[in-house]
């Protein structure tokens, strides 16, 4: 009961004293509007990751082996010559893979007579199409035809030949790579760039055999996509491609893998961690602005309480005990925080919103931020809060009814 | 039986190591129904006894016993209940709360009361008319005269059915002829009852009570019972 008056004189002072009240309320607004909106961006960017991972051609059952040690997409060594068309024939051979694509890769320049841009040019198997499920936009894939007789062949992603041929049929046309010409034979389906700005179409494909002998002039791969039967069988089948290649690239014991593995799970898991890291140090921005706005909310009610020194002598003449007046200064920093609370968490919203909106960065609202900001406001109401107010509850009545 | 009993009030205050003695062993015993001037010139501890009667501050020494309690001991709660229940205060600067009605400022006392009354709204309502207030209810202090806002306070006081009516310079800040209206609401209600402690240097005041006394350096220096003739001549 007592408790439900105070609050009702704490809702009166602080309608009183309008300009403190938006001044104070305004610190925690900020606070909590910036963490709204990173945690907005956090949640955006996790759903756009998910979704990208399931464009990037993994599915569940399927896995990368990449030359050289190193972890995901980071390797130490540069130049791993041991990984050969033997090890993806020997990998072919366990039971439970499906499909084996051994690819060769080199970053080049691709020529159409005046036209020039620079690519990814991969020398991989027909089984690739398969792999990735990437459909055609135009004509053929490689067959095993190109492949045996090492023909100079060339399926084109949707960049490259954007680049090179215009609004011109690339079809049939002849492009220069080194000091060879190719025949472009297909079009890759059009993906998209995803957000982090990775381009898949940015590619061309070749057969492995022609880039072995007229390209890169190597015998020895880039990498090795595995696709295995089934989804569940991905960690055995990762652990017998891990012996055959040791085996096969006479490691002893002691010795680390040449080799690494991307798998879905991998990527998910460096995104999640690097999120998680950018998370962290958000949050601890925003804490640091949030403590700002406690502080604030507390020097501003110090002032006021100055102010209304004679408003707490009136209080207390007329029966107001101590615990009253906190009580009633400790309502007026919790409501004026949770008031800044709601407001910061609009601001957030609409900030998010518009990030969105305005394709800077994906965002998604989910409830955490009414429950976080619910959570920090009334912490911070209250631990700013009571200093000021025990304050005010401890000045003698006597000389606050003197005071003018 | 006594309703203030005020034994070898001592009060004292230190100041960067200085102690100034502001009541030396003030004894003083009230009636009930007492209609009581306290006048002295300024800085003779008028105002110190005052708070010490009205249970705003503590004795250094002494004792005293208000309505059959001895409060020099009571603590912050109970202090604070005494005042609320028994003591009814009225100041010379009004004391109201800014930007409060008329309505609301007299009901404050009703927010920290351990038992209000169920038609708080009535009583404030019949209170603000008692003292010719019922066209100013929603009005804020500062859209009501010298005049009106001490009405307000003196509705104030009375919300809570206090015994005794605590009168700091009541009229100090009035007009005469709102002096005198004031000072007639006053007479009335020690006609309901009520134990009338005014606080005053202005011998003409005073003079309203049936008992003046006069405070000088902290000490009681007369205690008088003021004659009906003379009140009348006063007049």
């Amino acid at each position: 009961m007592r408790i439900f008056k105070n609050l009702g004189q704490a809702l009166r002072g602080l309608r009183l004293n309008r300009s403190n009240t938006v001044l104070m309320t305004l610190g925690v607004m900020i606070g909590i509007a910036s963490l709204t909106v990173i945690v907005a961006i956090g949640d955006g960017i996790k759903t756009k990751v998910l979704s990208r991972i399931a464009n990037m051609g993994f599915g569940p059952e399927s896995f990368s082996v990449i030359a050289g040690a190193g972890r995901m997409f980071f390797t130490r060594s540069k130049n791993t010559t041991s990984m050969t068309v033997e090890d993806a024939e020997d990998l072919l051979a366990l039971p439970t893979v499906r499909l084996v694509v051994p690819r060769q890769r080199k970053s080049m320049q691709i020529i159409n007579k005046k036209e020039f841009t620079n690519t990814r040019v991969y020398g991989v198997t027909p089984d690739w199409q398969l792999a990735r499920g990437w459909k055609m936009k135009d004509g053929d894939f490689l067959s095993d035809n190109d492949l045996t007789r090492r023909k100079r062949v060339i399926v084109l992603g949707a960049t490259p030949a954007r680049k090179l041929f215009k609004d011109q049929d690339p079809m049939g046309k002849m492009l220069r790579l080194q000091n060879n010409y190719y025949q472009v034979i297909g079009l890759l389906e059009e993906k998209g760039m995803t957000e982090s700005g990775y381009d898949p179409d940015d590619r061309t494909l070749i057969p492995l055999t022609t880039s072995m002998s007229r390209l890169t002039h190597q015998t020895h791969l880039h990498s090795i996509k595995v696709v295995a039967l089934d989804s569940s069988q991905v960690p055995e089948t990762m652990e017998a491609v891990r012996q055959i290649l040791r085996r096969n690239h006479n490691l002893s014991v002691l010795a680390e893998d040449d080799f690494r593995f991307i798998t879905p799970e991998g990527i998910m898991q460096r995104v999640t961690e690097s999120e998680q890291a950018l998370n962290r140090m958000l949050i601890l921005v925003s804490t640091v602005s949030l403590l700002v706005g406690g502080i604030v909310i507390m020097n501003i009610l110090l002032v006021s309480i100055r102010e209304r020194v004679r408003e707490i002598g009136i209080r207390r003449c007329f029966g107001a005990r101590r615990s009253d007046i906190t009580m009633q200064f400790l309502f007026e920093s919790v409501l004026v925080s949770l008031l800044g609370g709601i407001m910061g968490v609009g601001l957030g919203l609409s900030i998010s919103f518009a990030l969105e909106r305005f394709d800077v960065l994906p965002t998604h609202i989910t409830m955490e931020p009414f429950i976080l900001s619910f959570v920090f406001c009334s912490l911070i109401g209250l631990i700013f809060g009571i200093h000021p107010a025990r304050k005010a509850a401890f000045l003698n009545p006597e000389e606050s009814i003197r005071s003018q | 039986m006594n309703l203030i009993e005020m034994n070898s009030i001592c009060k004292s205050y230190r100041n960067i190591g200085f102690e100034t003695r502001v009541l030396k062993d003030v004894t003083l015993h009230i009636k009930e129904g007492d209609y009581v001037s306290i006048i002295g010139p300024s800085g003779a501890g008028k105002s110190t006894l005052m708070a010490i009667m009205g249970c705003l501050s503590q004795p250094t020494s002494g004792e005293y016993i208000l309505d059959g309690e001895e409060v020099g001991k009571l603590n912050d709660r109970k202090l604070s209940r005494v005042r609320n229940e028994k003591i009814g205060f009225v100041f010379q600067a009004f004391h109201l709360l800014p930007g409060v009605t008329a309505m609301e400022n007299v009901t404050l006392p009703l927010v920290y009361a351990k038992n209000p009354p169920g038609n708080i709204k009535e009583r404030a309502r019949e209170l603000l008319a008692k003292v010719g207030l019922e066209h100013r209810l929603h009005h804020t202090p500062g859209q009501l005269s010298g005049g009106e806002q001490q009405r307000v306070t003196i509705a104030r006081s009375l919300i809570n059915d206090p015994r005794i009516i605590l009168a700091d310079e009541p009229t100090g800040n009035l007009d005469s002829k709102n002096g005198i209206e004031t000072m007639k609401t006053f007479d009335n209600l020690i006609k309901e009852g009520k134990t009338i402690i005014l606080i005053t240097h202005d011998q003409e005041v005073a003079q309203h009570a049936d008992r003046i006394i006069s405070i000088r350096d902290g000490q009681i220096a007369s205690d008088s019972k003021v004659s009906h003739e003379e009140q009348i001549r006063s007049l």
